[in-house]
This record gives C-alpha cells, sequence and structure tokens, in this order.
C-alpha cells in the first residue's frame, strides 16, 4: 500500500504545469500561489474542493488516490460504490448489470454505499430531536467540512458529528463479516471516490482516528474499465428484484434530498461560492430560525464532483430514473424495503458519531496575539504601497496575500511588480536583480523568448 | 492597532460589510471560536441599527492584546428613551425596515449579550455612540 501519511489528496504535476495562475485565481482558500513557473499548494489552507482542478488548461493537477493497484491481491476486497457512479452510465444498463461490471475491476464484493442511507435519516432524526447548535452542518461533504474549520472556524461547533454514509456502510460490512466469524483483518473496503476531499476524508478523517476504509480509487479509473466490460458484454445483465433501500437514497448525494430528513427548517446549498456566500451570513447571525444545512461543494452536488466523467445534469435525471425503478419495485412489495443493514441499526448507532471538529489554523498570522499584532501592522503598512488591483503579477492571488506572505517571510516586497518599477527608478533595485525576482516567480527560461523578440525586432 | 469604517445609512445590500471586513482580519489571531461568534454577531447587529435607523455613521475597532474595542457613531434621529430601547422587543424601526427582518428590536440587548462592556450615549436629533469591549 502507498504512504497513507498524506494529508491532501490535490497534487500538481510539476511536469505539466506551466504556471499559468488559472488555479490560483479560483482557489477559494487563497491556497495557491506561482514559485519558480509552477503553481504550489499551501496544505495548511487548501481544503480539497477541486477547484483548481476543473480550470487547469493542462490537466497538470490531479487527485492522488490509493488506487486499485494498492488491492491486497490476499484480501476479500470489497468495493463501496456510491450511487452517483452508477448515474454514468446510461439508464438501460441497469444497478446490478454496472455493478457486477464493477466486481471485474478485482474485486470480491460490491456494495452500494447508500444501503447506509436509511440508517442515516434515522440518525438525522434522533439528532433533531437533541439539543445540539442550530443549524447543524451536514458533514456529508468533506470540502465544506474543511472550508469550515479553515475560513469559518467558529461554526465548527455547528458541523453534525455523524459519519459519512460510506462510513457507516463499511462500519455493516465489518459487523456483518464479524458475525459470520470472518477473519476482519483480511477484509479491505475500498471507496470509489468522485473527489479529491472524498479521498482526504477517507486517509486523515476529520474527528476519527482511523478511517474504516482501507483505500480509495478514482472513479474514473473504474468507469473506463466498468464500460469497457460493460461494452464487451454479449447478453444483458440481471436486475433487481427487491427494493433493497428506500427510492430516494439514491439521491442523496445530489443537492436537496438530504434536507428532508431533518425536521424542521432546511435549505440545501452547492456549488462553493453558494456555500462561501451562506456560511458568512451565519456567522454574523443574518440566518436565524434554521434548523439544517445541506451543503455540497459541487455544483449539483456528487453528480458535480471533479472524479465524475459524466455530465452533472444527465447525471441527476439518471438517478432520478433510478429512483423511479426503485420506487415501482417498493410498491411491488407493499411499501416494503429490504434493507439487510437497518438490522445493524441498534449496533450501528452507538459507533456513528464523530469527535469534535476543530477549527485550522489556515489563515493565523501567529500564536502569538502580541507577534499577530506586529504582523498585522506591517501587512497594513505594505498594502499602502501595492496597487490593490490583485493582477497577480507577484505570484499571489491577491495584494493582500503578498503582504501576509511577505510577513510570513514567503516573499519579499520586490515581488510586486509596481514596486519594482519604483525601486529601479530610485536605484535601490539593478533591472538584473528584478530579472531574477521576476525569474523566481514565473520560472527560468520563462523570459527568454522576450530576449529573442527584442533582436528581431531590432 | 486601529480601523475605521464608513456605514452607509439605508443601504440594507451593502450593509455588514464593515463588520464582514473585522471579522476577516480577527480571523487571523488566536482568538478561541465562541468569542470570534460574539464579535461577529455584535458588530453586525451594531452595524445594522446604523443602516436601519440613521443616515450616515463609522465603526471604528481598536485591536488590542487581550480585547477589542469597538465604536460605531452615527448621525441619525437618535434614541429618545435609552432603557427603553434596551429592552428586548421594543423597537422604533418602521415597518418597512421590519419586514426586511431587521429592527424586532432584539439588536441592542443581543449586542449586550455578545459583549463584555457596552456603552451607549445619545443626543435625539443628533446622533448615537456605542461602545463595545469584548475580552479574547
Ligand atoms: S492552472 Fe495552475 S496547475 Fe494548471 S498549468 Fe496553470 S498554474 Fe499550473
Ligand atoms: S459535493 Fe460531493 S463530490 Fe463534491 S466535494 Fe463534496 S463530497 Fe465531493
Amino acid at each position: 500500500m502507498r504512504e497513507k501519511n498524506y494529508t491532501h489528496s490535490i497534487q500538481i504535476d510539476r511536469d505539466k504545469c506551466i504556471g499559468c495562475s488559472h488555479c490560483m485565481r479560483v482557489c477559494t482558500t487563497q491556497a495557491i500561489r506561482i514559485i519558480e513557473g509552477c503553481a504550489v499548494i499551501q496544505p495548511e489552507r487548501c481544503v480539497d474542493c477541486g477547484e483548481c482542478y476543473r480550470v487547469c488548461p493542462q490537466h497538470a493537477i490531479y487527485a492522488m488516490d490509493d488506487g486499485l493497484a494498492s488491492l491486497a491481491a490476499d484480501h476479500y476486497r470489497v468495493a463501496l460504490v456510491p450511487s452517483v457512479f452508477l448515474g454514468q452510465f446510461p439508464s438501460d444498463y441497469s444497478a446490478t448489470e454496472v455493478l457486477e461490471a464493477v466486481k471485474n475491476c478485482g474485486f470480491d464484493e460490491v456494495r452500494e454505499v447508500e444501503q447506509a442511507v436509511d440508517f442515516m435519516k434515522e440518525a438525522y432524526r434522533i439528532r433533531a430531536g437533541k439539543q445540539l447548535p442550530r443549524p447543524q452542518i451536514s458533514s456529508y461533504c468533506p470540502a465544506v467540512v474543511r472550508l469550515i474549520q479553515v475560513l469559518y472556524p467558529s461554526l465548527t461547533s455547528h458541523i453534525m458529528l455523524l459519519k459519512a454514509p460510506h462510513d457507516i456502510s463499511a462500519l455493516y460490512l465489518r459487523l456483518y463479516r464479524e458475525r459470520e466469524e470472518f477473519d476482519s483483518r483480511k477484509l479491505s473496503l475500498y471507496y470509489i471516490t468522485p473527489c479529491a476531499a472524498k479521498t482526504v476524508a477517507a486517509r486523515a478523517p476529520v474527528g476519527e482516528s482511523a478511517s474504516l476504509i482501507d483505500g480509495t480509487v478514482n472513479m474514473k479509473e473504474i468507469y473506463n474499465k466498468t464500460l469497457a466490460t460493460l461494452l464487451a458484454r454479449k447478453e444483458k445483465g440481471g436486475r433487481k428484484h427487491v427494493a433493497d433501500m428506500s427510492p430516494d437514497s439514491v439521491c442523496w448525494s445530489l443537492s436537496g434530498t438530504e434536507k428532508h430528513y431533518f425536521p424542521g427548517r432546511s435549505l440545501a446549498i452547492d456549488g462553493m461560492e453558494n456555500v462561501i456566500d451562506f456560511l458568512e451570513k451565519l456567522e454574523s447571525g443574518h440566518v436565524s430560525d434554521i434548523d439544517f444545512l445541506e451543503m455540497r461543494a459541487c455544483d449539483q452536488g456528487c453528480a458535480g464532483g471533479i472524479l465524475c466523467p459524466g455530465n452533472r445534469f444527465l447525471t441527476v435525471e439518471r438517478l432520478e430514473q433510478r429512483q423511479k425503478r426503485l420506487q415501482q419495485l417498493k410498491d411491488q412489495q407493499e411499501g416494503r424495503v429490504e434493507n439487510r443493514l437497518l438490522e445493524y441499526s441498534e449496533m450501528l448507532h452507538p459507533l456513528s458519531g464523530v469527535e469534535p471538529v476543530h477549527p485550522r489554523d489556515g489563515l493565523l498570522l501567529d500564536e502569538d496575539m502580541e507577534k499577530a499584532l506586529v504582523k498585522l501592522q506591517r501587512i497594513r503598512r505594505l498594502m499602502s504601497y501595492f496597487p490593490g488591483f490583485d493582477c497577480g503579477a507577484c505570484g499571489a492571488p491577491s495584494c493582500r496575500s503578498l503582504a501576509e506572505d511577505i510577513v510570513q517571510g514567503k516573499a519579499s516586497i520586490s515581488h510586486c511588480v509596481f514596486v519594482q518599477r519604483v525601486m529601479e527608478k530610485n536605484y535601490k533595485l539593478s533591472p538584473d536583480q528584478a530579472f531574477v525576482v521576476i525569474e523566481k516567480i514565473w520560472g527560468r527560461g520563462r523570459l527568454n523568448k522576450y530576449n529573442d523578440a527584442n533582436e528581431n525586432e531590432s | 492597532m486601529k480601523f475605521c469604517y464608513e456605514i452607509k445609512g439605508g443601504d440594507f445590500s451593502a450593509g455588514g460589510s464593515a463588520s464582514s471586513q473585522v471579522k476577516k482580519t480577527l480571523k487571523q489571531f488566536n482568538i478561541a471560536p465562541q468569542v470570534l461568534r460574539r464579535i461577529a454577531v455584535a458588530l453586525y447587529e451594531a452595524e445594522m441599527n446604523v443602516v436601519a435607523h440613521a443616515w450616515r455613521g463609522s465603526m471604528c475597532v481598536d485591536i488590542n492584546i487581550d480585547h477589542l474595542n469597538v465604536v460605531i457613531e452615527d448621525e441619525g434621529p437618535g434614541i429618545e428613551d435609552i432603557e427603553r430601547a434596551m429592552e428586548e422587543g421594543f423597537s422604533t424601526a418602521t415597518e418597512e425596515v421590519r419586514q426586511m427582518g431587521f429592527g424586532a428590536g432584539m439588536g441592542l440587548p443581543n449586542i449586550r449579550k455578545n459583549s463584555d462592556e457596552m456603552k451607549l450615549t445619545s443626543t435625539p436629533g443628533i446622533g448615537t455612540r456605542l461602545a463595545l469591549t469584548i475580552r479574547f
């Protein structure tokens, strides 16, 4: 198995990155800088939301997973497949067929994560009856949880301390196997992930010492293999004959389903910008009388996850179709669902919580108040020199972030091209020194073409 | 260290930007999250009071090692009866303002609840001055 100790899934491939700064501009926590012609992520700020991944024209940003290769050969390997994966395929492929094809990728068993949702619904009802800070914020989307830890520290106490459905599924599988006297050390659980944030949640879970998931596999990789199997198949596969979970469970990861299960007033918010906008209001007390907030970093929820190969709107529609089919099965069963996981409810409830979530110090100037005040004073002074229109030529996303980098010893005032001009004019900086500064930010060789152009022009 | 921000009366859509700026700055310090929350709420309420009742005003915050001093001053109608204004549920906000969800009379009591010290002075017809201290 690979190194387990990384806390971020989002990585930058230095060989592919051309230092174009698109990623730096969209980063919601201002975690990216351009150094020596390459994007660099500040780990304490990154929340693995993947906004940078979406905009990189070079495909230099990737989400590190454990990969299929990490599967322990002598283990009993179970794939936990989220419904949103099934939504990547045209509706004429049945869920059973797709899951069967996933199994072919090297698993001994395949499970649909959303089976755990019926349990989640119970857990929500229980929590709604308790005296917990309102609104309770769903812990479903790990990018949102991290965002709160970094940007909204005072709201961490609102995060619902409940495991995610894939963790509940994992817990159930372990309990169920144990009952069958299966050696649990030989059981490996893999989650097929739609995003980088879920990988991080499995590697370095918030509020838990260790994850119940042994590894994650990028959804794109499984998609390609699964589709190849499906296309090569001559006969149609089977279909489910029983509804083994509530129909709307399949839409849990999208935006707008979860909120119906927390009694009281609730809101569903999707998309990073919308989430930020709302948290900002919530923090100042603009928003009152709300009991529950369902938040998804991606537009349309997990259908918009960065590792989902399909179109998010088609995915949503397909999951709605699946919901209808499950509803028909449920109707045939006189409204019952035969969810085996619910038989373990009593055992699962006491294990379903997580420890309190604490803020992260990504924004902190200094632990020491006195030193932080001095730094803030310097930032203010620096800001009065900078032009204030966030051109990004210094390799930082804003004048403010350059000032912060300077007081933290990570950059120098000459990084600002405007200050540079003034320094050159006043003979405080030689043109050669200025050249070196620009090279440090935008990379060696980046300015070569201007030398050539000069010669050709003259 | 002192920062000052202007507040425009009647501009509800921009209301909250001064307190939001202060909040952003304070997040860079090692302040307990609960205290941060109290500051955020108190400043927002105070700012919205100016937006809802006055013509114009300012918010000045002074960050110190262990506490924050805030002075919110406005030019406006002022408060006739300060004691009554401090009662929960009392509000002189116009019907229009209330319909927008402001001026439910929770402002001042809420500010007091969230700050360690509060001093309110007002001259009817001239304006109001609110001074707060919140300890970290
Ligand atoms: S978007 Fe970022 S990672 Fe991609 S090439 Fe540009 S600078 Fe490099
Ligand atoms: S919305 Fe879903 S796919 Fe997107 S970051 Fe959150 S958990 Fe991942």
